[in-house]
């Protein structure tokens, strides 16, 4: 046997005396959790987000798209999105986005900034009929009607079904200088 | 202080409406129709692409754009609409010699709106042999 192996076949009779397999088998364990872990901490996800262009840094705190309170939703008017098996940005399996929308500004109160919202209606199913919002920001009557958000946005679509709205943020409302 | 000097003095400290950059005016007072890139929404909006071009260089295009509702109606100052209005002209490939809209001009031309809108389109295009 050479030296190598005789100092190998000390070291591992040492450890089994020292450690039981439960403590061994323990830690293991603890290493193996522990990592898999790590990624979900809120500190690490926020620097492995990437920026999305237009949007909010992802490290600025953001509010919960599911509520009719959230920021970007100040001048939303229907079902969210969020809670219709969509996001706040896309819409439910099954559904076509209508590109023509209203669109308006929002300001976000983590970071101050006023951002431009598109509002569009995700359309060709039936109402979605969950969080329904109605709120008013910048809304004008019904007879401006680019600036009005009673009406149905589905134009363009396949189908003229209405199933909730997402507020998708175009980017910062520059301000001339 | 009287009332109305208390009045008086509100009005002038409450914040006026920002402007915005034509580029942001573009987003929020005509994209939601006309789309970022312009194009057409068979049915339910003309394009600006391709069409604004066209009108800036046929005569009689250039006031129809001032006369258009969206344009005629569109919430901004005549100063604010006349930059946005130049900038769509060189955004959708008017011509570089482009005289800039005024704002008095605006101004004369958003009191006229059009009121059958597609015909005007029509008849200016049709006539456009370029």
């Amino acid at each position: 046997m050479s030296t190598i192996d005789r100092w190998f076949v000390r070291l591992t009779r040492s450890l089994a005396r020292r450690s039981s397999r439960r403590s061994v088998l323990a830690q293991l364990a603890g290493v193996l959790v522990g990592s898999a872990a790590l990624p979900l901490l809120p500190v690490a996800r926020a620097f492995g987000a990437s920026p999305v262009p237009g949007e909010p840094h992802p490290s600025t705190p953001s509010g919960d798209p599911g509520s009719c309170d959230y920021w970007r939703h100040c001048a939303i008017d229907g079902f969210l999105c969020a809670c219709c098996g969509g996001s706040q940005n896309t819409c439910p399996p099954g559904t076509e986005m209508s590109s023509i929308t209203w669109i308006g500004t929002c300001k976000n109160p983590a970071d101050g900034k006023e951002y431009v919202i598109s509002y569009n209606d995700c359309c060709g199913q039936s109402v979605c009929g969950r969080c329904n919002c109605t709120r008013t920001e910048g809304e004008k009557p019904v007879y401006i009607t680019p600036k009005n958000n009673d009406a149905l946005w589905c134009f363009g679509t396949k189908s003229r079904a209405v199933q909730c709205s997402v507020a998708v943020v175009l980017g910062v409302a520059t301000e001339s200088s | 202080m009287t009332r109305a000097a208390l009045a008086a003095a509100l009005l002038a400290a409450a914040p006026a409406e920002r402007a915005h950059t034509p580029e942001i005016d573009y987003a929020l007072h005509c994209q939601g129709c006309h789309l970022a890139d312009g194009r057409a929404t068979p049915g339910s909006v003309p394009a600006l692409a391709g069409t604004v071009a066209r009108l800036a260089r046929t005569p009689g295009g250039r006031e129809y754009m001032g006369r258009v509702p969206g344009v005629a109606q569109a919430p901004l100052a005549d100063a604010e609409l006349a930059l946005l209005l130049t900038w769509v002209v060189k955004r959708f490939g008017g011509p570089d010699d482009f005289a800039p809209y005024t704002p008095d001009e605006v101004g004369r031309l958003r009191a006229q709106p059009l009121v059958d809108v597609a015909a005007a389109r029509r008849a200016l295009l049709e006539n456009d042999v370029r």
